[in-house]
């Protein structure tokens, strides 16, 4: 398992990038994934997505389908990649700790 | 120095070197237009320590790095050990017979070479010949399984040690298992089925496989119910939220029914469609209620995801994943199962799946495409093909036409419903493979992205093209792909080049083409506009 050194904290990563599990999540990975995305500064909109897709997860045990989130969030999907430059997977949900999405998707 | 492409030896595989050979960018087969190409990239520093990463520029398979001698024997040992069984009736009742016609009547003709589009894409690499994985894996068989006296002289030397092991389990994954190869072999020595062979020896006896098909492929499905990681629970949820969502886009009102006892059908779909493709879903929903189908979904385990990665690497998942499949038709009681959009799923249920399935669990199983050609051609639903006068082209699944032999439903239904559809070439039982066969298409580790565009995928993106080579252009343009796999692989295709954009080209199943041509439906239910 590779691990990421951040500021002080270390994050155990897949071979994607993605945080190996949900659990090992802190707001330090946020900012860490924000410089990989070239996110300058989070607003409240960045940190709506993060906080619907960790309820979700956490009720659902995977990631919401990404019409879902549009609706959770009221976000058309234009504006979660205007928020999230790699999408609502590799950026979003990467940075909420979520798992990679897996099987056929 | 890693080797040319047209330098390599058999036994160049076995060599202390650091890779065992490269393909140089420049000799990529050619596509015709722009197309960025550049280098192969790195594979992080990470997994070559902990992987044996010495084939080319990717990795996929992760076989751990060998640390002491006893290690790298105990690899050889491992390897020898599943080849054993592979070689007997009782450890391998599923593909014995024909793995032995592949070993023993192979004339090295390589008419199979050219059939490859790995092959032709690579610039012709002889790493990527067909017959240079099979080679290597018949000089190991006739030594040291079937102990041939003078083996080495009758049937060509091989060196066997660790690298020889591990490059060979590498090159099991350089193989889209198309098929074609052995479609085109005059005495029908499957290559394709020698290297998922290979595969299956490193999953069952040596506990190697993907992560992407086995850890979170089929051992979540077993788990959970499907790879997706969606318990069944979630999954009927999605598919309410997807009812719900485009009756009202469409201004058809519907509902997919779930475990309905006594239905029909048994309608499994890929799972990875309620999640990256909702409208295939809703589109299957729509048609089927539209004509009066009596069918269900089912809720349980491994039942609403048709998905069967074993197919692609183990025999072991691949039977117990199939039997989950057909307890659940038969406790609803249905008549048959049927496939959605998913080629491996195919060749999975409805032709492997009779090897395993015991008497009491073999209930009829078929594809979607003969109800669907029906439901079109004897018009139980209205349609309207003027609403798809935009250029479409049909890419066909493998295991659906070369492997099945399903050619002419698919053409009855989009010639009914797409007045500008064309070919692309060859096609039908001589189709090329999109690239992201045999798991490739969920993958994305190291350099593997750059293996699906600069190789697997290259010969599709080059076929597409020239189907639509009088309208190239931002003008809009489809490809009916009706395979979950293909279809991700045609998206992660056209992002990479941004096609949609320069040449309009949008992909999407077949049943997403009968409902843009529904009356019934609001027009516009394929749209090209970016959400």
């Amino acid at each position: 398992m590779a691990t990421v050194e951040y500021e002080g904290n270390t994050f155990n990563v897949d071979e994607d990038g993605f945080i190996d599990s949900f659990d090992g999540w802190t707001k330090e990975w946020v900012q860490y994934v924000k410089l990989q995305e070239g996110i300058d500064e989070l607003n409240e909109e960045h940190w709506m997505v993060i906080n619907v897709l960790q309820d979700y997860y956490k009720k659902n045990g995977i990631a919401p389908m990404v019409r879902i989130l549009s609706k959770l969030t009221k976000f058309k999907l234009k504006h979660i990649y205007e928020l999230f430059p790699s999408g609502p997977g590799k950026g979003a949900c990467k940075m909420a700790g979520l798992p990679k999405p897996t099987g056929c998707v | 120095m890693s080797k040319t492409k047209d330098s390599l030896k058999i036994n160049d595989v076995s060599k202390d070197t650091e890779k065992l050979a490269s393909v140089d960018p420049e000799d990529l087969m050619p596509l015709p237009g722009e197309f960025e190409e550049g280098p192969w990239g790195e594979i992080p520093a990470e997994t070559r320590e902990k992987y044996a990463c010495i084939l080319d520029d990717t990795c996929i398979l992760p076989i751990p790095l060998p640390k002491t001698k006893a290690e790298e024997d105990d690899l050889v040992r491992k390897f020898l050990s599943g080849m054993e069984k592979l070689f007997s009736k009782e450890n391998n009742w599923t593909f014995e017979p024909m793995l032995e016609t592949s070993m023993e009547h192979c004339a090295k003709c390589n008419t199979c070479a050219e059939a490859c589009h790995l092959y032709e894409a690579s610039g012709r690499h002889d790493m990527y010949r067909p017959l240079y994985r099979s080679e290597i894996f018949r000089r190991i068989y006739k030594k040291y399984i079937k102990k041939e006296s003078l083996s080495d002289w009758r049937n060509g030397p091989i060196d066997l040690n660790w690298r020889t092991v591990a490059r060979l389990g590498e090159l099991a994954y350089r193989c889209n298992i198309c098929r074609r190869c052995a479609q085109t072999c005059p005495i029908g020595v499957d290559n394709a089925l020698i290297a998922r062979e290979i595969r299956k020896i490193f999953s069952q006896e040596m506990g190697i496989a993907t992560p992407e098909l086995h850890d979170k492929g089929s051992m979540l499905q077993l788990k959970v119910g499907s790879s997706t990681s969606m318990n069944g629970l979630v999954a009927k949820d999605n598919v309410q939220f997807i009812d719900e969502e485009f009756s009202e886009e469409t201004g058809y009102e519907f509902s997919t029914p779930w475990d309905v006892e006594g239905a029909d059908i048994l309608l499994i779909h890929n799972a990875g469609e309620i999640l990256a493709w909702p409208e295939n879903i809703a589109a299957f929903s729509i048609i089927f209620q539209a004509a009066g189908l009596s069918y269900t979904l089912s809720s349980d385990l491994a039942a609403y995801d048709s998905i069967n990665y074993g197919v692609f690497y183990d025999d072991v998942q691949f039977a117990r994943t199939a039997i989950l499949q057909a307890q659940a038709a038969k406790k609803l009681g249905v008549k048959k199962i049927i496939l959605g959009e998913c080629g491996h799923a195919h060749k999975a249920l409805t032709v492997i799946a009779d090897r395993v399935l015991p008497p009491g669990l073999q209930i009829p199983r078929e594809s979607y495409l003969p109800t669907l050609r029906d439901i079109v051609l004897k018009d139980k639903i209205k349609l309207d093909p003027t609403r798809n006068n935009f250029p479409v082209t049909l890419h066909d699944p493998c295991n659906l036409t070369r492997l099945m032999g399903i050619i002419k439903p698919q053409r009855d239904i989009i010639k009914k419903i797409c007045p500008q559809f064309r070919e692309m070439h060859p096609h039908g039982p001589f189709n090329y493979c999109c690239g992201g066969g045999s798991g490739y298409a969920i993958m994305s580790r190291n350099t593997i992205p750059e293996w699906r565009a600069k190789i697997s995928g290259r010969k599709k993106l080059e076929q597409i093209c020239n189907a639509f080579s009088e309208c190239r252009g931002p003008e809009e343009k489809y490809v009916a792909a009706p395979c979950s796999n293909c279809k991700g692989q045609l998206r992660d295709m056209f992002e990479r080049y941004g096609l949609l954009e320069k040449e309009g080209l949008k992909y999407g199943g077949l049943v997403e083409l009968v409902v843009n041509a529904m009356v019934d439906v609001k027009p516009g239910f394929i749209s090209w506009e970016e959400e």
